[in-house]
């Protein structure tokens, strides 16, 4: 029997910026249904490298594989496959919270019923009725990320990426959001979200990639037992840059 | 299909932003004064005209100077702009922030996120403008046209005008959409495009004034093609111009966006 493809496939990505390898030789590998985390102090590469999962930046050097196929070569698998949520959640402020959903839906290529039903469920599931003809630019820092989540989340993508997805919400929000990364993967999405939380991470992900400098020091799934570990494992890398003798393995 | 959702999300931005209001009701009651004058002259002078074999007539005087400026400029000098010098302004403010108020306000990668290539977002964006533009155009033209049922029209030379000064609306857009590609915010955009836009009319003036009139200096101003379409003649030769024009600023833009992606 062989294996199923993977999600997503980084083979060794680098990508410099500003004269310097934000992010180097990075390989990860993720199965559906799968919530990784990705967690770094600032600057340790974790947007750049979701930016780069998300389509929006091109490595300079190796290979992203989406769904089987070479993601570096085909961006427009974006398209259906990957809902984005960037930190900060870009959004333009001139239209109302309904015309970006509308938006979104379109040029994720949803139409008519399609389009309707996706913009219906997510209203419902993300509690956005009483903001629907609010626009963009006077919505609160936790309404923006629900907006943002649910625009990532409206076309059914198979791979969710959520750059910092618990910046600026309320305990309640944050409770909510882990309640959807879970629903998402029981249903067989595969999420990553980056975060410099270990709290987040523990508490939504069965796996755990830790980034410092944009190199992959540590990678391997969560388990109950371990998370006083894990604190002292990322205290180790983050203040003395070591994570050498720690566990890389195939989660 | 998803041009289409680009120009549909973009005018529909467009239309909510004030600035294309403000910007069509300044411009349109503008020509609307330019509008009433042409008209007068036309009435006061129309006997006068009409006695000469080839005086000019409604359209002549009216109808095509709605458009532009050069067919009036020696005989009524003080005359306020017409639509192809108002868009030498308008169309630079309007395609300002089409790509660097996307870079600006940072959705510019969602685009990209969202696995739209960059020829897309170029185009969808271009589209939206000129649907815009179009409007703009047919709003002026009504203006002499509602006193058409009186008044005998040269319906080709109105037309051929009109294809000129949409081809010329098309081409300003163009450089519009590829000057917000490569600045980093929408005044700089402006500024670069109104530059370019006043450089392209002007460009032959000085050649003009030493009576150069076929040379290259003159094939490459704007004025030259625009001025044939104002006299009633449609020639493919112009037509290629402006396609020229937009295609090679769709272009860089579209280049310029995707050097984005790679860059980051």
């Amino acid at each position: 029997m062989t294996a199923p493809t993977p999600v997503l496939q980084l083979d060794h990505i680098t990508r410099h910026r500003a004269g310097r390898p934000a992010v180097a030789d990075l390989s990860l590998q993720l199965d559906a249904g799968q919530v990784l985390g990705l967690l770094g102090v600032n600057g340790a590469g974790k947007s750049t490298t979701l930016a780069m999962i998300a389509g929006a930046l091109i490595p300079d050097s190796g290979a992203i594989t989406l769904n089987g196929k070479d993601f570096i070569e085909h961006p427009e698998l974006a398209q259906r496959a990957i809902g984005w949520l960037p930190e900060r959640a870009p959004l333009w402020q001139e239209l109302t919270v309904s015309e970006h959903l509308d938006a979104h839906g379109r040029l994720r290529g949803l139409r008519g019923t399609a389009l309707a039903q996706a913009r219906e469920a997510i209203i419902e599931r993300l509690e956005l009725g009483p903001l629907l003809r609010r626009l963009a630019a006077v919505l609160s820092q936790g309404q923006r990320q629900r907006l943002g989540l649910a625009c990532a989340l409206l076309h059914r993508p198979s791979l969710l990426v959520l750059d910092e997805p618990a910046n600026a919400l309320d305990p309640v929000q944050v409770a909510s959001l882990r309640a959807v990364i879970r629903e998402e993967a029981a249903a067989g999405t595969t999420v990553i979200l980056s975060t410099h939380l270990l709290a987040e991470v523990t508490a939504a992900c069965d796996r755990v990639a830790i980034l410092h400098e944009g190199q992959l020091r540590y990678d391997a799934p969560i388990t109950d037992d371990d998370h006083k570990m894990l604190e002292q494992t990322f205290f180790d890398i983050a203040m003395r840059g070591n994570g050498s003798n720690h566990r890389m393995q195939a989660a | 299909m998803s041009v289409l959702a680009v120009t549909r999300l973009e005018l529909r931005r467009l239309l909510v932003r004030p600035l294309a209001w403000v910007l069509a009701a300044l411009t349109l009651a503008q020509l609307a004064g330019r509008f009433m004058l042409l008209l007068q002259t036309f009435l006061s002078h129309q006997i006068a005209w009409a006695a000469k074999p080839a005086g000019p007539g409604y359209t002549d005087v009216v109808g095509v100077p709605m458009l532009s400026s050069i067919l009036t400029s020696g005989i009524l000098p003080m005359l306020p702009f017409g639509l192809a010098e108002l868009a030498l302004i308008v169309v630079p403010l309007l395609t300002m922030s089409t790509l660097a108020g996307e870079r600006s306000n940072g959705t510019l990668p969602l685009w990209f996120g969202m696995g739209q290539p960059a020829s897309r977002i170029v185009l969808g964006k271009f589209f939206a403008l000129l649907v815009w533009l179009v409007l703009w155009l047919a709003l002026t033209l009504a203006m002499p046209l509602s006193l058409a049922h009186g008044i005998s029209l040269d319906w080709g030379k109105l037309a051929s005008a009109s294809l000129g000064l949409l081809l010329m609306l098309a081409a300003l857009a163009a450089i519009g959409v590829a000057c917000s590609a490569y600045a980093s915010h929408p005044a700089i955009a402006a500024a670069a495009s109104l530059m370019l836009g006043l450089a392209l009319v002007s460009l032959n003036v000085g050649a003009l004034m030493a009576g150069v009139n076929n040379g290259f200096i003159n094939w490459l101003s704007m004025n030259t093609h625009l001025d044939t379409f104002v006299r009633g003649l449609v020639s493919s030769a112009d037509v290629v111009w402006f396609l020229l024009v937009i295609v090679a600023s769709l272009a860089l833009a579209t280049q310029r966006l995707g050097a984005e992606r790679e860059r980051g």
